[in-house]
């Protein structure tokens, strides 16, 4: 085999263990000059540990890296940088009250000959480097606190460029911003790959994975399944590739009742307004629209989490007074929400303790006798297909899925009657993922009504019966799902079209 | 065998067990050293006696601290409650009971203000109970100022008399620690804290009303804060405007020891017993062995920074892998 490139990177059986889990065993990885190379795998799969070894925060316990055809050691993040690896994490690695500038130069300001820092160069500085990145919206001398979830990830993205690395590694890069944003992303990767820099890329999302990928590595269980071109890929064998079965998805089939469940009229609050709808018992209602379209704010305030300038609240026809997420739990109201281990999980605390707490802030009929705890919490662990079945194992030492599937079996316990499902899947491997999706479809069999927020369209368009779209803190439409298409949805998300002309 | 091993290990991992393991080897150790001095019960129900109003000062540190806050306040309560009752009843001539409750009420009012400023306001508890602790020691200056004596035999009686051969202070302390450990182990009410202190946000989000538990918290902290006043009064026959002076990092360091942590989220309310109990049985050592008081704050500060660091230490041995690198 000829390849006019080179290769840039190479790992030669590398493995790594930790107490009780081989997290890579005997890894061989390529990477080539110039190409995008996407890492994919379930949760678990050794991803990051691989990323980690790449990016000098772990050793390997076996095995050797090259780079440019030397045998190397990466010992430290720093080693990693001086040898022309960056790495852009899924943690925020900003700091709020310091400027743009400042954060992408951290710790590496540029200074002057009294040593004091030169705020003027680094300013000037990182208003090149944001100009060549296209994002000229942002000032250099804004603090990042003022900045929005997308912006942030793009200055994390310059500050990882500001290196000028050859070996670019980025982990779930889109987890947080928008569509238009991802196009100026995946134009900045297009642009650095035509200049030489290699680029690793780590992300769930099958479309992107196929956008801008050059190859793909699959990896499961610690061990490369294979390395392939993505031309020579589908979406269906790599699901299989990473998960080891064949999944299929079931588009929700069942009909929604007649009943309604849920009405909202002209409900106003902080970030959306007048926004009407019914949400019908059986039925899964899908809340389509961009991030930071209002769409969390709307949950938000349906859970009593924030408050309601005006507007009327109807569930099961009966007028509802909700200014506290106690007061929506007592009347079968619960809610996922969007970020779990920031909002919705006691990471210290064991699972049993997560599931249990469901109950804990109302005063209820319902609460679990304490002598049951025990059996509550396993019944659900079992129902829910968590692993491992250990009620006593503290949440942190989760994957996300299971996280996820704790979080729901913690409001499953009080048998809601409507759920708010705030991106339920977000960042979880695909296994959980369908798994998440036949809980849900299940649930809504059985006549629990389900409000689902989700950025992945392919989400809504297969569990959703019936679709909004918010724009701008507004309903821009009411889609049946038969009906629906990605490119409709986005076009009313993006606020071009309007069903209602309320002008 | 291993089995055991592993629950011994595990036990040791709880600071109520370690710091109940650590308080028997000291005393074991003590009484073999000094024989003569430390085993005798007059030296040891003297300690529990001594350290009856700090341990009870204690239990509503603890609390607050499982729900991730604190009160600098405390220190202060104790002096203004106690001296509020004494002026009540020495210069007014309010029957004690009724004194009594006058100062309890005014200590929940206290409670009040810092939980509304803490939790309504967002005020940072460091900064609102540093402001309060002033603001409080100023109106115990007030009311006491150089002290009032001359309290009513009934009043008097409540913290000195004595049961089954032990001071009542004991006794009082005892049921305080009992009474609230039993509380939070076992009611709903209480359990919240535990939530509260490990993630506020999902707190909130699960259906706690976060604010009006920490507003809780405050009111049940300056309530024990003022018993411990009343009590301290009662015993000592007097109020004195100065008491209470630097009680609160003593209970703080106390509480650290017996279990809690600056972040929420852990200890039991049996660990601010105990934590009081081992500070008080080091005092009392190193009285009987004659060394200076300066050493004994610069042991206690070097024993606070030993368990906190085997805490870091023990966590990092059990495997639980650091965040950054999880699988």
């Amino acid at each position: 085999m000829t390849d006019p490139r080179r290769i840039k990177l190479e790992t030669r059986g590398i493995s790594k263990s930790f107490p009780g889990v081989k997290a890579l065993q005997n890894v061989d990885f390529g990477l080539m000059e110039g190409e995008v190379h996407v890492l994919c795998g379930e949760n678990g799969a050794g991803k990051s540990t691989l990323m980690h070894i790449l990016s000098g925060n772990l050793q390997p316990g076996a095995g050797s890296i090259f780079l440019d055809g030397e045998k190397t050691i990466i010992e430290t993040p720093r080693k990693a940088l001086e040898k022309g690896i960056a790495i852009v994490y899924q943690e925020r690695s900003l700091t709020e009250e310091l400027s743009v500038a400042e954060n992408i130069f951290a710790n590496r300001q540029p200074t002057n000959k009294m040593g004091f820092i030169a705020f003027r160069q680094m300013n000037k500085r990182a208003l090149e480097l944001l100009n060549t990145l296209s994002l000229k919206s942002i000032s250099p001398v804004t603090k990042i606190k003022y900045l929005s979830a997308a912006q942030k990830q793009m200055i994390e993205i310059a500050k990882a460029l500001s290196t000028q690395p050859s070996i670019l590694i980025l982990d779930e890069p889109t987890a947080s911003i928008t569509e238009t944003e991802t196009q100026l992303l995946f134009n900045i990767i297009r642009r650095l790959r035509s200049e030489g820099v290699s680029v690793i890329y780590i992300s769930h999302r099958m479309k992107e994975i196929f956008e801008i990928g050059d190859c793909i590595t699959v990896l499961k269980d610690g061990q490369v399944q294979g390395t392939f071109p993505v031309a020579d890929m589908s979406e269906d064998l790599l699901i299989k590739k990473m998960t080891g079965r064949h999944l299929s998805t079931h588009v929700t089939s069942t009909k929604a009742q007649q009943s309604i469940a849920l009405e909202i009229k002209k409900l106003s609050g902080n970030g959306f307004s007048d926004v009407s709808f019914q949400l019908y018992k059986g039925e899964i209602l899908a809340l389509a629209g961009l991030v930071g379209a209002g769409r969390t704010e709307i949950a938000r305030a349906l859970f009593g989490a924030d408050p309601v300038y005006k507007g009327d609240y109807f569930i099961s026809k009966q007028p509802a007074s909700i200014n506290h997420p106690g007061d929506a739990i007592k009347k079968g109201v619960v809610y996922i929400p969007e970020e779990r281990k920031d909002k919705g999980l006691f990471m210290q605390m064991t699972m049993e303790e997560n599931i249990l707490s469901g109950s804990i802030g109302i005063r209820d009929r319902q609460r679990v006798h304490p002598g049951n705890k025990r059996s509550a919490a396993t019944d659900m662990i079992r129902r829910l297909n968590i692993s491992p079945p250990l009620p006593d194992r503290k949440v942190i030492a989760l994957s996300g899925g299971n996280q996820q599937k704790t979080v729901l079996a913690k409001w499953l316990l009080l048998n809601p009657q409507i759920i708010i499902a705030d991106e339920p899947t977000h960042g979880i491997d695909v296994g959980a993922k369908f798994e998440i999706y036949q809980i849900l479809q299940t649930l809504a069999k059985n006549g629990v009504s389900i409000l689902l927020i989700s950025s992945e369209l392919p989400e809504i368009l297969t569990l959703a019966h019936r679709i909004l779209v918010i724009y701008n803190g507004k309903i821009t439409a009411a889609l049946r799902r038969e009906d629906a298409t990605e490119e409709k949805i986005m076009r009313y998300a993006s606020g071009i079209e309007n069903m209602y002309i309320d002008l | 065998m291993k089995k055991y091993l592993s629950i011994a290990g595990r036990s040791l991992n709880d600071r109520v067990y370690s710091l109940l393991l650590t308080i028997v080897v000291v005393s074991v150790v003590a009484s073999f050293m000094w024989p003569a001095l430390f085993p005798t019960f007059d030296n040891l129900s003297q300690v529990l006696l001594n350290m009856s109003v700090q341990a009870i000062v204690a239990v509503g540190m603890m609390l607050l601290m499982v729900a991730g806050a604190f009160d600098l306040s405390v220190g202060s309560v104790v002096a203004f409650i106690g001296g509020l009752a004494a002026h009540l009843m020495f210069y007014n001539q309010v029957p004690f009971i009724v004194a009594i409750a006058i100062a309890l009420l005014a200590a929940l009012i206290i409670g009040l203000i810092n939980g509304l400023l803490v939790a309504k306001a967002g005020i940072n508890p460091l900064i609102q109970t540093l402001a309060m602790m002033g603001i409080v020691r100023g109106l115990a200056l007030m009311i006491s100022g150089a002290g009032i004596e001359g309290l009513p035999d009934g009043f008097n009686a409540i913290g000195q008399s004595e049961f089954l051969g032990l001071q009542t202070p004991v006794w009082y302390m005892l049921a305080i620690v009992i009474i609230f450990h039993l509380l939070f182990g076992n009611t709903v009410f209480f359990r919240r804290y535990y939530y509260i202190g490990n993630n506020e946000k999902a707190a909130e989000l699960t259906g706690i009303r976060v604010k009006r538990m920490k507003i809780y918290g405050f009111m049940l902290s300056a309530l024990l804060a003022g018993i411990a006043g009343i009590l301290l009064v009662s015993r000592l026959g007097a109020a004195m405007s100065t008491s209470g002076q630097g009680m609160e990092l003593n209970v703080i360091t106390a509480v650290i020891l017996g279990g809690a942590s600056l972040s929420g989220g852990q200890g039991k309310i049996v660990g601010a017993l105990l934590g009081t109990l081992f500070m008080a049985l080091v005092g009392n050592i190193m009285i009987i062995a004659r060394v200076s008081g300066y050493w004994q704050q610069i042991i206690l500060g070097v024993i606070l920074i030993l368990a906190v660091l085997a805490d870091v230490l023990m966590q990092k041995r059990t495997g639980r892998i650091p965040k950054k690198f999880k699988l």
